[in-house]
């Protein structure tokens, strides 16, 4: 009896403990509240807007769309950018750039995605490295006065860096060689998602500005 | 033997009954289930224990201007299948229009929508929109071959009147930045229906389905075009 009855109640538990393990939330570490959680702040804080988001993976995404040998010149500028302007923010007092750079910035970076043109080295460089001290600039809004800047910093730059070479190494790993990749669908995949963060841009640069201009 | 099997392996859950239940009932006739029964009763039981509180509300934040915004195309009609025969008409045209579609079409709407945005009196929206899935669907159905630069032309002109229509509700979005991004992606996914409904051309039947689909589209986009000139007592 009981061993014909044992599956029913076991099929029973295991569904009960599949669905609640669906539903469980993260666990709260502690790491967060050590010294260390101004590391995680400064990584984490550019999660918190959507600006970042989309700036880092469109940039990534162009990198990834220009191949490895000119698209790796941004792993570095990005970053260092991030790194540069956030000391400048933080140590130099240079004030944060309106809303409508962000914008204007994933706009332009659309469009180059969009047109998948063949950029030179210095542009990109350049492009990467704009992005990176305005971003950094930015972020530098999100700390206090009890804010350990050093770590804040190395937690936003670490964190530019490995978006931006995961992010371009995937668009590299789906876009594939460079001959399949200007008429095959994978390339305009990825420039169509060019036209997106365009389109979203040039949006946002308008109300941002149009905001400005109300007051 | 099997009879008695299935007897033995039911469960007996007469004792979690409460004991007044159980005094309305005979003693004689104890509740049974079978095993599947029980599973389904943990199931559910543990989903209610899962279970959230409802946001019967609009969201805030990201989320929801993310979802306002990605909604916006696809619970309007008249963008929706207007937008899914755009894809279609591109996989009836072949390249280029197949690829020069998806990645200008939503930078040509965000033209109308920053005109919406920004308050430029365009007249006529709604009968525009109507007009373009009307049209669209029409030339869906004739598997109309124009040169490429008139197709871009029709389909463009149409952008600006969906990408207006988006961009008046942008100000009023809960994010306007992720209201947006929600109706480009969603836009652009309505494309790609189109363009996967172009498959079908592939075979004899399928480029007849597609094109009574483009009937479908016309007729509809000509009832949306009646209603926003005031006819069916709108």
């Amino acid at each position: 009896m009981s061993r014909t009855s044992t599956p029913g109640r076991w099929r029973g538990t295991i569904l009960a403990l599949a669905v609640a393990s669906w539903g469980a939330e993260p666990a709260q570490a502690h790491i967060i509240a050590t010294r260390l959680g101004d590391f995680y702040a400064g990584a984490a804080h550019t999660a918190t807007d959507l600006h970042d988001v989309v700036l880092w993976l469109a940039l990534g995404a162009l990198a990834g769309s220009l191949g490895p040998e000119r698209g790796r010149w941004l792993v570095p500028a990005f970053p260092l950018g991030l790194g540069a302007g956030f000391g400048l923010a933080s140590w130099f007092g240079v004030a944060t750039p309106a809303p409508a750079v962000a914008a204007a910035l994933i706009a332009t970076i659309g469009l180059l995605l969009s047109a998948g043109m063949r950029l030179p080295v210095l542009l990109v460089w350049l492009l990467g490295a704009a992005a990176g001290v305005s971003r950094g600039l930015a972020n530098a809004t999100g700390t206090m006065a009890a804010t350990n800047l050093p770590l804040f910093a190395a937690g936003l730059v670490l964190a530019g860096y490995v978006a931006i070479t995961l992010a371009a190494a995937l668009s590299v790993a789906f876009r594939g060689d460079r001959q399949r990749s200007e008429t095959g669908w994978r390339g305009i995949a990825l420039r169509a998602l060019g036209g997106w963060a365009a389109a979203a841009g040039l949006m946002m640069t308008g109300f941002t500005l149009a905001q400005a201009g109300t007051g | 033997m099997i009879s008695s099997r299935i007897a033995s392996s039911r469960i007996d859950i007469s004792r979690s009954v409460s004991s007044r239940s159980v005094s309305s009932r005979s003693a004689s006739s104890p509740i049974v289930l079978p095993p599947c029964r029980s599973g389904i009763v943990c199931l559910v039981a543990a989903l209610l224990l899962c279970a959230a509180p409802a946001s019967a509300h609009e969201q805030v934040g990201v989320a929801g201007g993310l979802s306002s915004g990605f909604l916006h195309p696809l619970t309007g009609p008249d963008h929706l299948i207007a937008m899914v025969a755009v894809g279609i008409w591109g996989a009836q045209l072949g390249a280029p229009a197949l690829w020069v579609l998806p990645i200008t079409f939503p930078i040509v709407m965000a033209i109308g929508g920053l005109m919406g945005i920004l308050h430029v009196p365009l007249p006529y929206t709604e009968v525009a929109i109507a007009l373009s899935a009307l049209v669209l669907g029409v030339v869906v159905a004739l598997k109309w071959r124009t040169p490429f630069i008139f197709a871009a032309a029709i389909v463009g002109a149409f952008a600006i009147f969906h990408g207006y229509a988006h961009g008046t509700e942008l100000p009023n979005a809960a994010n306007p930045f992720a209201y947006a991004l929600g109706f480009v992606v969603a836009t652009g996914c309505l494309h790609l229906v189109g363009i996967t409904l172009g498959l079908l051309l592939r075979w004899p039947m399928g480029d007849r389905v597609l094109r009574a689909l483009g009937s479908v589209i016309a007729l509809l986009g000509g009832y949306f075009l009646v209603v926003s000139l005031g006819g069916f007592g709108a």
